[in-house]
């Protein structure tokens, strides 16, 4: 079994559950990136879905993993089918086949009935009423990552200096185990290369001084990045100052790296279609079962600091959630990719 | 920061390294045109991310980075996506058979070379035509335009076939670039989401609205399905599809009623002060009261004074005068005779009576208290409507759009910082413009030019000093019109697509008309509304079509069949140049492979959205035997005049009987060896708009190269850049309309005003001289479901549908999105394959069912390409593409063809449907 040796410093993402609005720019850049090789195609290391929702796989949510009071529990290994995806269609046939309208597109490989993003924008509840909102997911690159502890190969590891959660993948032997321990459902098989893979944290432009594609490409400007001890940076003001950003599913003790803050939505309409200003459309049950409990008192807060600046007053935490300069966004990591020069 | 070296991770080292970083974008028609850096090496694309180049404009206003979205981070597997067209074909089978042989470019530019002779000598060079579009960038229009521009040929109005033109925009003010830069949403304390939705089709701004909210401002999401981007907002609106008139004028009636109107406003910006004769409901006009007045000059009441006085025409300023806004007074007409009259605003409160909150809730659904609350909200805030291009596509569009029009003159929310309308206006690039009056490349020519440019201007100006600069320049572009090649397309529809029989279809058409379609058609034509504008006309059988990188089998309302029944039989040849094996592509007979952004240099249309100028540059090589539309079409006029000089037809005369040759084609179009390449256009369209003043030193081709961008500097001195009516400062974001209201600048309209009461006879006819609601009609037949459509969030139009990438992103195969109440009751599960069909035709299709649609509504996103459906039927099967007749009118003020601008448009949201379980 590996062991979880604790790094010195812990680099953290935020979303803006709230600035989101689900248009996979980010699980696209990080596909680009990364996941186009042979044995790579199903793979979505960031990934965005509609909640409430199945997701990808398909109902992570009760898979299992993860830790109860401090012990590992069992998990299951997601299946190809339930990560769904992995299309390709029968394009010669016809644009090329010389067979006009008897045959049309068709997916002719993956799956006919999931993938990575099939119930966008299904949500729940009753019209008018009905509630979703959208998760974007990569690694948590947890403080206490499951998948390092039931590694049988000793393959995966926190990195010392930034905590990311990193996998050798000489040593990986393809066992799985990883895939099963993770509560989250973040890792992936590689059929070609019988390893298995995740988010590397986009290492090698971190490396670079550059931020993780997932949050530089984000067009929401929903995403930051940067380590959870800077003080002064926008990540650590939101989760430890503010408290309004929080970690997904705390309860699989994993202490994952990748907070939230959590979505508000319109108010909900009475029965004659008035307003109901006071009323939530997502319930609280809902949100308190993804975030916990402290998600109340972040939803308070923000509802706060909204109706103090609505009354003109400052709000530093409206500030930081504007982000005047993008590259607030960025954290220490904001050098321009098309500087560097490769030798 | 280090991290261990191993094998492992030098791998992904090594994958994220690259030779070269260049500038590119993806010049599509989703308006946002983002500067993305493309990374290559080998000659090949590796991936791409955008520059996020943008500096923060406006102290205290979110800068515009990383400007993005997935289609443009996944653009570079298109290059070599399964869709991809690497060599000239030839038809072997039948049209659409899919069966093709690789031909050379020689033997393939020779048989449309030969084609075109053929049709110039066979019957006239008006029986050549293109279809316009407004994709792949400047580089992929200019070309093909040229082209048709020297030989004669017809080139149809691309919003006449695209339907972006929001009518009542252009009723109301003359034009409808009503559009600000979109970082001015940020000063917008009440933003209004409503017919539109900006988290699908606006994803490189849509941050805009999160962070005004964060901001302070209040964000209401108004539409039929709690949409995507309603979760952006504070309130939800759900309103029934397409009664959004009804619910804009409800907001007007409780405004005025409470005494809320921004009266100063309306007094300088609108005809709301303008005298109407009350008996026939027309303005009072200078030719009414003394003998030889002028027509265009109207009255209102000044109430100190007591008396009829002539409105300015030259100011929108009424300076010490206080124009009347209610009451009835009496006029002496030229022939002695008195006639009560009053102003619009009078006739515009007994019009809004019909809409008190309570009525207006029996059209639209929406609870009174809720249309109070908004509409005083809306009277005490700086308000803005983020509308898009969905209002166009409906029916009785031009009526909603008139409706929220005077909502935001009632408020006043329009000209001043975080107000009006974001919708699409374009930016000057006066290099472009000048570019086809030049007869030698070079800034002396371009200044000789300007020169006389500014000559016509003044000269035209002179005949009417109290024109404005943007009438004097819509005044330019009109005379130009005739010459040119552009033709409104609705009458190559009727004339020649087999679409009279449609929109004769009574029961499809709006009740009050009280004659058929047809009828007005030959009523226009007969009244020499559209003289010199219906081409090719309906004795001249269309021979070439030729098709530049836009689909009109995917989108022709109606359905494909129509055109492929037909108008394809007419043809001797069909011509397609695209990147990717469209369903147009399929129909053709010889496809020629065009290359793509990042394969070539580029410039995309200049709009106010970024308030940039769009570059892409060449990466690498385009893949297979592609290249660019300006090769290809400087290689067709060689090839043009040589198959003419072969067949003897030299000369020839174009359709205004003017003479033409072919005999210098190919000097022509490059202007004596001038354009050779495309680096040379773009280098002389980036100089020529520094030297006109609308882009700053700065955008030269040298420097965008190494910047990416630059913003604009003016608005130039063409009408389309002038319509915005904005002031450009380099440290303020744009704001549309300013100069009328800051300046008091007159809007290009018949009165010169905001204009809310047309009175053409036939819009009274009507009873549309005044906003109002009205039902849509019952396109496609008597059936319980509504299909509405939009943009999706996956693709650019049908652009990136082949795109691998983006197809894992959803479910890769077409959606009909039902409501949980209407999928139970007819017994349809998610994933359930279904039958979406009307009066006019039917589809098969996969159904998704979400909570967030409202029962009696389907959505079926457009973008599917017809060969992904069975039988190669898709959505626009039951969309009959009815054509609303009032839009046939011309020839009264500033309803008139221009380019891009007024002419009839089809509809094709809000049609009748059944769906059934297959
Ligand atoms: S790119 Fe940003 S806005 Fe888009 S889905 Fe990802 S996190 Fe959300
Ligand atoms: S999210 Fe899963 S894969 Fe990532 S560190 Fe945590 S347990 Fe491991
Ligand atoms: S950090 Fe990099 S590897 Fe991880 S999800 Fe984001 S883009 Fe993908």
């Amino acid at each position: 079994m590996g062991t979880i040796t604790a790094s010195k410093r812990q680099l953290a993402w935020v979303f803006d559950l709230n600035k989101c609005i689900g248009c996979q720019t980010c699980s696209v850049a990080c596909k680009m990136l990364w996941t186009q090789d042979e044995g790579t195609e199903h793979q979505w290391w960031m990934t965005v879905n509609t909640q409430p929702g199945q997701g990808t796989p398909k109902g992570w949510e009760t898979m299992g993993g993860g830790y109860k009071d401090g012990k590992q529990t069992p998990g299951k290994l997601p299946t190809p089918e339930e990560f769904g995806g992995g299309w390709d269609y029968n394009y010669q046939e016809v644009l090329r086949g010389g067979k006009g309208r008897d045959v049309h597109l068709e997916k002719t490989a993956g799956s006919k009935t999931w993938g990575m993003n099939w119930d966008e924008d299904e949500g729940a509840g009753e019209f008018p009423n009905s509630y979703y909102f959208y998760l974007p997911r990569l690694c948590n690159h947890c403080t206490q990552p499951g998948c390092v502890e039931a590694c049988p190969n000793d393959a995966l590891y926190k990195d010392p200096e930034n905590g990311l959660v990193l996998r050798n993948e000489d040593l990986c032997k393809g066992a799985q185990m990883c895939a099963r321990a993770c509560p989250y459902k973040k890792i992936y098989f590689n059929p070609a290369r019988k390893v298995s893979q995740q988010c590397i944290g986009c290492f090698p432009r971190i490396e670079q001084g550059v931020a993780p594609a997932c949050v530089r490409q984000c067009p929401g400007r929903a995403a930051w990045i940067g380590f959870l001890d800077d003080a002064h940076g926008p990540v650590a003001k939101l989760v430890n100052q503010w408290k309004v950003a929080l970690p997904l599913h705390p309860e699989f003790e994993t202490k994952p790296n990748v907070y939230y803050i959590p979505p508000l939505s319109p108010a909900p309409l009475n029965a004659d279609g008035s307003w109901n200003e006071n009323g939530d459309r997502i319930p609280a049950s809902y949100l308190e079962s993804l975030f916990g409990q402290p998600v109340h008192g972040a939803v308070d807060t923000l509802k706060t600091e909204m109706a103090k600046r609505r009354s003109g007053q400052p709000s530093e935490l409206m500030d930081l959630l504007v982000m005047y300069k993008w590259e607030e966004a960025l954290g220490h990591l904001r050098r321009d990719p098309a500087e560097i020069v490769w030798s | 920061m280090t991290t261990t070296g191993t094998a492992s991770l030098d791998r992904y080292r090594k994958r994220w390294s690259w030779e070269k970083a260049t500038f590119g974008t993806h010049c599509l028609n989703c308006l946002a045109t983002c500067p993305y850096r493309v990374f290559s090496a080998d000659g090949k694309v590796l991936f791409e991310e955008p520059a996020a180049v943008f500096g923060q404009v406006e102290d205290g206003v979110p800068d515009m980075n990383p400007m993005s979205c997935q289609k443009g981070s996944a653009w570079s597997v298109q290059l070599t996506a399964p869709d991809r067209l690497l060599h000239p074909l030839r038809r072997v089978g039948e049209r659409g058979s899919g069966e093709w042989e690789e031909i050379s470019w020689d033997e393939a530019l020779g048989e449309a070379a030969d084609a075109i002779v053929e049709a110039i000598d066979f019957e006239g060079p008006e029986s050549v035509v293109f279809e316009e579009t407004v994709e792949g960038g400047l580089l992929t229009q200019a070309p093909y335009l040229r082209f048709a521009g020297l030989i004669g040929a017809v080139t149809l109005d691309a919003n006449g076939l695209i339907n972006d033109f929001p009518a009542g925009h252009h009723i109301t003010f003359g034009k409808f670039s009503c559009a600000s830069s979109v970082d001015d949403t940020f000063h917008t304390e009440l933003v209004l989401i409503w017919h539109s939705n900006p988290s699908y089709t606006s994803i490189p701004y849509a941050h805009y609205i999160t962070e005004a909210r964060y901001h302070g401002s209040r964000v209401v999401c108004i539409a039929p399905d709690y949409s995507p981007s309603s979760l952006m907002a504070d309130t939800y609106v759900p309103i029934k599809a397409s009664t959004d008139a009804a619910f804009a004028l409800s907001m007007c009636q409780v405004i005025l009623d409470e005494g809320l109107a921004n009266t100063d406003f309306l007094r300088s910006q609108t005809d709301f002060p303008l005298l109407v004769i009350e008996s026939t409901r027309r303005f009072l006009r200078a030719s009414d009261v003394v003998s030889g007045g002028k027509e265009d000059q109207f009255y209102w009441w000044d109430e100190a004074a007591s008396t009829l006085a002539e409105a300015p025409r030259g100011t929108l300023d009424p300076e010490d005068v206080r124009p009347a806004m209610s009451g009835k007074f009496s006029a002496t007409l030229v022939d002695g005779t008195t006639v009560d009259v009053v102003p619009v605003a009078e006739l515009l409160r007994e019009r809004l009576q019909e809409y008190t909150p309570e009525r207006a809730s029996e059209i639209c659904g929406v609870n009174p208290e809720v249309i109070r609350e908004l509409a005083r909200e809306a009277s005490r805030k700086r308000t803005k409507i983020l509308e898009g291009f969905n209002t166009p596509k409906y029916y009785h569009g031009d009526l909603m759009e008139r409706a929220m029009c005077l909502f935001l003159a009632v408020t006043g929310n329009w000209g001043r910082p975080g107000t009006g309308i974001q919708g699409l206006a374009l930016a000057g690039l006066d290099g472009y413009m000048l570019f086809g009056m030049k007869q030698k490349r070079g800034v002396a020519e371009t200044i000789r030019v300007m020169e006389g440019v500014e000559g016509a201007i003044a000269a035209l100006g002179n005949q009417d000093p109290e024109a404005s600069d943007e009438m004097v320049g819509y005044e330019l572009l009109q005379r130009g019109v005739v010459s040119g090649t552009a033709s409104p397309p609705a009458f190559f529809h009727f004339y020649h697509c087999g679409y009279k029989d449609t929109w004769n279809r009574a029961e499809w058409s709006d009740p009050t008309m009280k004659r058929s379609f047809e009828d007005y058609v030959n009523d226009a034509v007969r009244r020499g509304w559209w003289g010199g504008l219906v081409k090719p006309g309906p004795s001249t059988d269309p021979q070439v079509l030729f098709i530049v990188a836009t689909n009109p089998i995917r989108r022709q309302r109606g359905g494909s069949d129509t055109l492929l029944q037909n108008l394809w039989p007419k043809l001797e040849k069909v011509i397609v140049v695209d990147t990717r094996m469209s369903a147009t592509a399929l129909q053709a007979d010889i496809v020629l492979p065009a290359a793509m952004q990042y394969e070539r240099i580029n410039l995309q249309y200049a709009i106010t959205h970024s308030f940039r100028v769009g570059f892409s540059d060449e990466a690498v090589k385009p893949q297979g035997e592609a290249r660019t539309e300006w090769q290809i079409f400087r290689a067709l006029s060689e090839k043009v005049q040589e198959r003419a000089a072969e067949q003897g037809v030299n000369e020839y005369l174009d359709g205004r009987r003017q003479p033409r040759r072919l005999d210098n084609l190919a000097s022509a179009f490059t202007l004596n060896g001038a354009y050779e390449s495309e680096e040379a256009v773009v280098d002389e369209w980036l100089r020529d708009s520094i030297e006109a003043g609308t882009l700053p030193e700065d955008g030269t081709l040298q420097s965008l190269r190494e910047k990416g961008t630059t913003r604009f500097s003016g608005l130039g001195m063409f009408a389309p850049g002038l319509s915005l009516a904005a002031n450009v400062e380099p440290n303020k974001t744009v704001t549309a309309f300013q100069w009328h209201v800051e300046d008091f600048v007159p809007y290009p309209t018949l009165t010169h005003r905001a204009q809310f009461l047309i009175d053409h006879p036939w819009f009274q006819e009507a009873d549309e001289d005044l906003p109002r609601h009205k039902d849509t009609p019952k396109m496609g037949g008597d059936y319980p479901l509504l299909l509405t459509s939009g943009h999706s969030r996956w693709t650019v139009h049908a652009v990136s549908m082949g795109n691998p990438t983006l197809s894992g992103t959803h479910r890769g195969e077409p959606l009909a999105i039902l409501s949980a109440e209407d999928a139970r009751s007819r017994g349809i599960a998610d994933g359930d394959l279904i039958e979406v069909r009307n009066d006019r035709g039917s589809y098969a299709i996969r159904a998704k069912v979400a909570p967030r649609v409202r029962p009696g509504q389907v959505i079926v996103y457009n973008g599917w390409e017809p060969h992904m459906f069975s039988e190669w039927k898709g959505p626009n099967e039951v969309e009959p593409g009815m054509v609303k007749w009032l839009h046939l009118v011309s020839r009264y003020g500033h309803l008139r063809y221009l380019p891009f601008g007024w002419q009839p448009v089809p509809a094709d949201r809000a049609v009748f449907v059944e769906v059934a379980k297959l």
